[in-house]
């Protein structure tokens, strides 16, 4: 069942438009990655579904965001509020900032389900402790009295992802939910992420900029650049046979720790700067396979059910 | 092979504060750790933060005070050099941040920013002082007319650049690389490891390669080293030789690879690093290590050379 469809969505800050043309969907126990570098506008894409766009000045100006058949580019500020982290969950970059350092952790995370469920705060408690121990925690009873500055960044990362559940999401939106820590973490954190779905049905967004995670853990890949969605397919015909020269390089420039001695590739240039966004194709000065046409007119951009790429002169890798 | 640089024994202590209601408490940030740097190899240092790998680079450097051991620098042992001397002497290592945003003096221009080194060692370049800022922006891959840029007009790849031109300007024989690709994006990661191997090669420079990253650490360096707590735990003479201490083996299955094929069943690490402050006894690794022993919750295990492959474990796998 598709629980989250997100149809040729744009973004406007002002006169500047970071977001453009932005199609994907998500079902039920599916994991969709979204992948870019910074400033590609994947934080921003989340921010359009959560409906916190309003709080930093921007505004959805074309398409729909539809969440379980209900329109949310329509939704009054009161209804948004109840679905946000109530039935859409969201996971942080940074669990260091994403607590309150000055409440302790039980309150915390009682909070979700005291709004969201109409719990009392007694109920909730019995309810966060049953969270934390799903989510492998240890003590959790203990747990609830302790501070975040008192918990390792995995295990604030954890609590994060405690109260992203507190309230049964259907959908989760994890935001970079490990770049901020160890590699032994993450996969810890990965791995909770992977069992979450698969136990609970649940729909994950996992935005990254890191393609071995989304080949770890991913069924869907959306690949994006400078506001644009770039490429769409399975995680498989997205590593096999990527066909936008960009997917192919973000593929390309890893290095992968089996096999030593392969070359990196690399991009040259920068990602272009949201106030001037090159005309035609975005990615057309950094691409090894420009011709004229990819200065002049934007390649179109349809899903289909094989995938979708956004490119004059879609290939393999030469 | 001679060795350009000889780490012997190296510790660091550092103590926190005491106060009123509080007793001072100590922690060893890098214990006893040795390591050999032969000319023109480039050695990587692995592990998770806090394992003492950034303080290693600074030790090394003398950047801070080690509180034990020997650090050979060309045979001369840097550790009794008064600071005069130690500045003369660091003309030739030089140290690449891993912050470029924090690295570079906002107010400096790139070209000001570049020109430091011989200010501080109070040197002339060669030719004319354009003309070096020229060729070291050359040299990492930057037009010269960036010379008068400011750093936050740059992006971060081209500021890391800038770091690493600076780092050049004196030709130093040895760069000690802090995570010089930690916070930029993968894409401009590839560009300077690749400006970085290409150096190596047309500079003859050797490097000791700080990073959190096995994968890349594999890919670039020619020995690893991995540290846990201060302490090396396993030393692989390449990058084929597999690994034997349990560590390791975890640091290379928490690695993905870049291809869905290539899925891995996570097996997650049970508890988490324990307080410096406050270590077991054993093995710094034994509760969350799968084949701990009672032996490894008693005593230290010593790191133990296998013809050249050296490991920390009382049972290597």
């Amino acid at each position: 069942m598709t629980m989250l469809n997100v149809r040729d969505l744009g973004v406007a800050f002002g006169g500047v438009q970071p977001l453009s043309g932005v199609s994907f969907a998500v079902e039920r126990g599916e994991t969709l990655g979204i992948v870019g570098e910074s400033g590609s506008g994947k934080s921003l894409t989340a921010m359009s579904v959560m409906g916190l766009l309003p709080l930093s000045g921007g505004r959805i100006t074309s398409g729909s965001v539809e969440f379980d058949g209900q329109d949310l580019t329509k939704l009054s500020e009161k209804a948004y509020r109840n679905l946000r982290g109530g039935r859409i969950g969201l996971i942080t970059q940074n669990p260091m900032t994403s607590l309150d350092p000055l409440q302790k952790i039980g309150p915390q995370v009682d909070a979700v389900a005291v709004l969201h469920l109409a719990m009392t705060p007694a109920q909730a408690r019995v309810r966060t402790i049953d969270i934390l121990g799903t989510l492998r925690i240890p003590d959790p009873a203990l747990i609830c009295d302790r501070y975040p500055h008192q918990m390792s960044g995995g295990m604030k990362q954890r609590i994060v992802i405690a109260m992203a559940l507190a309230a049964d999401p259907d959908l989760l939106i994890a935001d970079e939910p490990t770049t901020a820590l160890d590699v032994t973490v993450q996969a810890q954190i990965i791995r909770l992420l992977d069992d979450l779905v698969k136990e609970r049905e649940l729909a994950l967004i996992l935005i990254t900029h890191d393609m071995s995670v989304v080949a770890q853990t991913c069924d869907k890949v959306l690949v994006m650049y400078a506001g644009r969605a770039v490429e769409h397919g399975s995680v498989g015909a997205i590593f096999d046979a990527p066909q936008h020269p960009y997917t192919q390089a973000l593929i390309g420039c890893i290095p992968r720790g089996l096999s030593a001695g392969e070359q990196l590739t690399c991009i040259s240039g920068t990602v272009p700067s949201v106030m001037n966004y090159p005309k035609g194709c975005p990615f057309h000065p950094r691409c090894t396979r420009a011709h004229d046409i990819c200065a002049v007119t934007p390649p179109e951009f349809a899903i289909s059910a094989a995938g979708a790429v956004a490119c004059h002169f879609p290939g393999d890798a030469p | 092979m001679t060795n350009l640089l000889e780490v012997r024994d190296l510790s660091k202590r550092f103590t926190s504060g005491s106060g009123p209601f509080r007793k001072a408490r100590s922690m060893y940030a890098v214990n006893g750790v040795s390591l050999d740097l032969p000319k023109g190899r480039a050695v990587g240092v692995v592990g998770e933060s806090g394992c003492g790998k950034s303080t290693l680079a600074r030790l090394i450097l003398r950047l801070i005070e080690p509180s034990a051991g020997e650090v050979r620098f060309e045979g001369a042992d840097l550790l009794k050099k008064s600071a005069a001397q130690m500045r003369a002497l660091r003309a030739d290592m030089q140290m690449v941040f891993q912050d470029p945003y924090s690295a570079i003096d906002p107010r400096y221009t790139v070209a000001r920013a570049i020109i430091e080194p011989f200010v501080i060692q109070n040197r002339e370049p060669a030719g004319r002082m354009q003309d070096e800022v020229a060729d070291l922006l050359n040299m990492v891959g930057l037009t010269p007319g960036l010379a008068d840029s400011f750093p936050h007009q740059l992006s971060g790849g081209q500021k890391q650049r800038v770091g690493i031109a600076r780092a050049l300007a004196l030709r130093p024989s040895l760069l000690v690389l802090d995570e010089p690709t930690a916070s930029l994006d993968v894409s401009v990661q590839a560009q300077i490891i690749s400006l970085l191997a290409q150096l190596r090669d047309d500079l003859d420079l050797t490097y000791l390669f700080i990073s959190h990253d096995l994968s890349l650490v594999k890919y670039f360096c020619d020995e690893i080293l991995v540290m846990y707590l201060g302490r090396v735990v396993e030393a692989l003479p390449d990058t084929s030789t597999p690994a034997r201490h349990p560590y390791t083996r975890t640091l290379m299955d928490s690695t993905f690879e870049p291809d869905p094929k290539l899925r891995r069943a996570i097996v997650p690490l049970k508890g988490e690093v324990p307080s410096p402050f406050d270590l077991p006894p054993g093995c710094a690794f034994a509760d969350r290590c799968p084949q701990a022993s009672a032996l490894c919750r008693a005593q230290v295990p010593e790191l133990v050379n296998y013809s050249g492959h050296a490991v920390a474990c009382h049972n290597p796998i």
